[in-house]
């Protein structure tokens, strides 16, 4: 590859089934104050994040609020500027790109690649435009065929994702939340991507809606060989979904793990805090469940704790929990965790 | 006032309310013959998609409706003494006694308490304010109480965080704050309109928890709607399902999730993705989707996406509600099959 030199001395590597590889990903947000805005600290969003995705998999992410998983997909679109670390991402002609630091002319045509399918059906989509601008813009913006070609591939995308074609001159407030979800999802296949980011894609659907679109999502990938990056704080929906899950406390990756092991054997007691909050539609187990909740809540991102940052919410904490900050460590060859104890703790999962 | 007088232990009995819309494009019946009742201490449940009407129907309680829509009909009756009787339904928005009713005997709490509170006054002022009004008592003593309240919902330095505003809050704070105020008189009930929905799961967990703590010490009923069926699960004694502004099914919280006997419960409880249960690769769903106010299908209006609908008489005749022995009460016509059906959902 003669172009690959432009991002580093040697042409990145990442092992054959990866489609995206984030290594050591941090997003700083600074601090100003005073009157001349002297830098005075940062909001560490994103605090050294690794993760790879495989080809084909669904990537689940998980975590409260304020934990950095909507920013980790931004960065890994690369809609933020990142501060550190890399992001190698497999194109279509099988080449391995660093997207981290990539300029803008670049990037356009990564974007063709990955695409973000968003939370808010009513916001994302532009009221004054029509589904066939909707969804052909990113075909115009790429220069994509001709206007017939952009109205037969729009009408297209439309039945894929289960609406009628002829709704192409309709606008967005003629359809329930549900359908824009489609439309959104129909706009991020249009250019035939391999990764989408799916931030919290289905949480403001109602339950017999959110079911029928997560089942599109997963049609949608058997049929164009998607990979998916899925954040959601709904777990139920991450565990139906997801191939393997990372989850997310204050900036960082606390545990990684297949989506079967992690259930049945969480290893960090903040996972097994967040399965245990769940309440389940099932009233005579949450009566036998005696559910403890965690307390507090998670703490500032520009004032992080000492040691690990879940110590002060930490039913199991030590000493050394306050003083010493585990590291992200492989504990099984699929299992990563950051907790200095995970080997000692016996934490409970929701699958027997 | 009434004519007929409440059992001892209703605290509050809806019969056949109707809430309509008049719009350009016909009338939305976003109530449509609801009836319900809670009793003293007891937390209703009450479930629904979004525009199912479940919201609307507890604003007509607080008589807090838009101004554009229309009582078309039903009475609802609030017993917040064993001896006293007020019928909700004949008071006027901003009557004198619908407000002693307000914030006196019930409560609301909302999903969004940055919308519900006031911006430019602190937490202290807005709560001490409320007990000034309700309870004559002076402004050291109703600050003393509202300290006490905060508390009481568990808010770490209860007397420093009566100064602060809301935004200074994290959502929890805030959620935990408003219920500090609706519950700062001793309401009889408590209406909580989707109250966790905006929180994390963390915090939700600590909220529910909470609200079970304080029901059981205060005795106070609430009716808890939601859209979740974990949260109902957790917290609701007996639970009212919600379709197309009608209730069509009510039950305690064992039978609503161990044997419903409506398909739209039964259908609902098959699509939740649930924790640590294998479910396949595909989830169940519902076809079709919720139908828009304006074209409510004709007889039973999940007759359309129902897998047990009969042609001929389910898009015909409205099913009637239909009781069984341990109280369930369901709107559909073949309510009796589900009876002897083993129930697996």
């Amino acid at each position: 590859m003669s172009d690959a030199p432009a991002h580093g001395p040697a042409a990145p590597a990442m092992p054959d089934d990866t489609l995206i590889s984030v290594r050591g990903l941090k997003k700083y947000f600074p601090i100003h104050a005073g009157w001349n805005r002297r830098h005075v600290g940062d909001v560490k969003a994103i605090d050294g994040v690794t993760l790879d995705i495989k080809k084909g998999e669904t990537f689940g992410l998980v975590g409260e609020s304020g934990s950095g998983k909507s920013t980790v997909a931004r960065l890994m679109l690369r809609a933020y500027p990142v501060t550190d670390g890399q992001i190698l991402f497999r194109r279509a002609d099988n080449s391995i790109v660093d997207i981290s630091h990539m300029r803008e002319s670049e990037l356009r045509a990564m974007r063709r690649e990955m695409q973000m399918i968003f939370q808010d059906p009513y916001s994302s989509l532009n009221p004054r435009m029509t589904l066939l601008e909707l969804i052909g813009e990113p075909l115009v913006i790429h220069g994509v065929g001709t206007q017939a070609e952009i109205r037969d591939r729009v009408a297209e995308l439309l039945s894929v994702v289960g609406l009628r074609p002829e709704y192409l001159q309709r606008y967005p407030h003629a359809f329930s939340g549900g359908q824009r979800q489609r439309i959104g999802i129909a706009r991020a296949l249009a250019l035939n991507p391999s990764f989408i980011a799916a931030d919290e894609a289905v949480s403001a659907l109602d339950v017999s809606v959110a079911a029928q679109n997560i089942n599109l999502l997963q049609d949608l990938q058997e049929k164009f060989g998607l990979t998916y990056l899925f954040i959601t704080h709904d777990l139920g929906m991450v565990e139906h979904i997801s191939d393997r899950i990372g989850v997310m406390y204050l900036g960082r990756l606390v545990e990684t793990a297949p989506t079967d092991d992690i259930f049945t054997k969480p290893l960090h007691p903040y996972t097994e805090a967040l399965m245990a909050a769940v309440p389940q539609p099932d009233p005579k187990g949450n009566r036998a469940r005696k559910r403890v909740p965690l307390k507090g809540e998670i703490a500032n991102a520009a004032n992080p704790p000492s040691g690990c940052t879940f110590h002060p919410r930490c039913p199991y904490a030590e000493a050394k929990c306050s003083t010493d900050e585990p590291e992200l460590r492989m504990v099984t060859p699929n299992r990563q965790v950051r907790c200095h104890f995970a080997e000692k703790l016996d934490l409970i999962g929701v699958r027997q | 006032m009434a004519n007929t007088s409440l059992l001892e232990n209703r605290l509050i009995e809806l019969d056949n309310v109707q809430v309509h819309f008049p719009m350009r494009e016909g009338v939305v019946k976003a109530v449509n013959g609801v009836s319900y009742h809670v009793n003293r201490g007891e937390v209703l449940g009450v479930v629904g998609e979004s525009g199912s009407g479940k919201s609307i129907t507890a604003r007509s309680i607080m008589r807090l409706l838009p101004r554009n829509a229309r009582e078309a009909g039903g009475t609802i009756r609030f017993s917040p003494r064993p001896e006293e009787q007020i019928e909700l339904s004949a008071l006027g928005r901003n009557s004198r006694a619908i407000r002693k009713v307000r914030g006196n005997h019930i409560g609301m709490i909302f999903q969004e308490p940055m919308t519900a509170l006031s911006p430019v006054h602190t937490i202290g002022t807005q709560i001490t304010r409320t007990i000034q009004l309700h309870m004559q008592m002076d402004r050291a003593a109703a600050r003393k109480r509202a300290a006490e309240l905060l508390a009481k919902v568990h808010m770490p330095r209860p007397e420093q965080l009566l100064d602060a505003y809301p935004h200074q809050l994290s959502g929890g704070m805030r959620q935990r704050a408003m219920i500090a105020l609706a519950i700062s008189c001793n309401p009889a009930l408590l209406i909580a309109d989707e109250p966790t929905t905006a929180l994390d799961v963390t915090t939700e967990a600590q909220i529910l928890t909470l609200l079970k703590e304080l029901q059981s010490e205060l005795g106070m009923a609430i009716v808890f709607i939601t859209h979740n069926f974990g949260v109902v699960a957790d917290i609701a004694d007996r639970v009212s399902v919600m379709y197309l502004g009608r209730i069509v099914e009510t039950a305690t919280v064992d039978d609503i999730f161990y044997a419903p006997k409506h398909p739209y419960t039964r259908a609902l409880l098959r699509s939740i993705p649930r924790l640590g249960v294998d479910q396949g690769r595909r989830l169940p769903t519902i076809p079709g989707m919720v139908p828009d106010p304006f074209s409510v299908p004709q007889g039973c209006p999940f007759n359309p996406r129902c897998e047990h609908a009969r042609r001929g008489l389910c898009d015909v005749d409205m099913p009637e509600a239909h009781s069984f022995a341990n109280g369930q009460i369901s709107r559909c016509h073949f309510a009796e099959d589900f009876l002897k059906e083993a129930v697996n959902v």
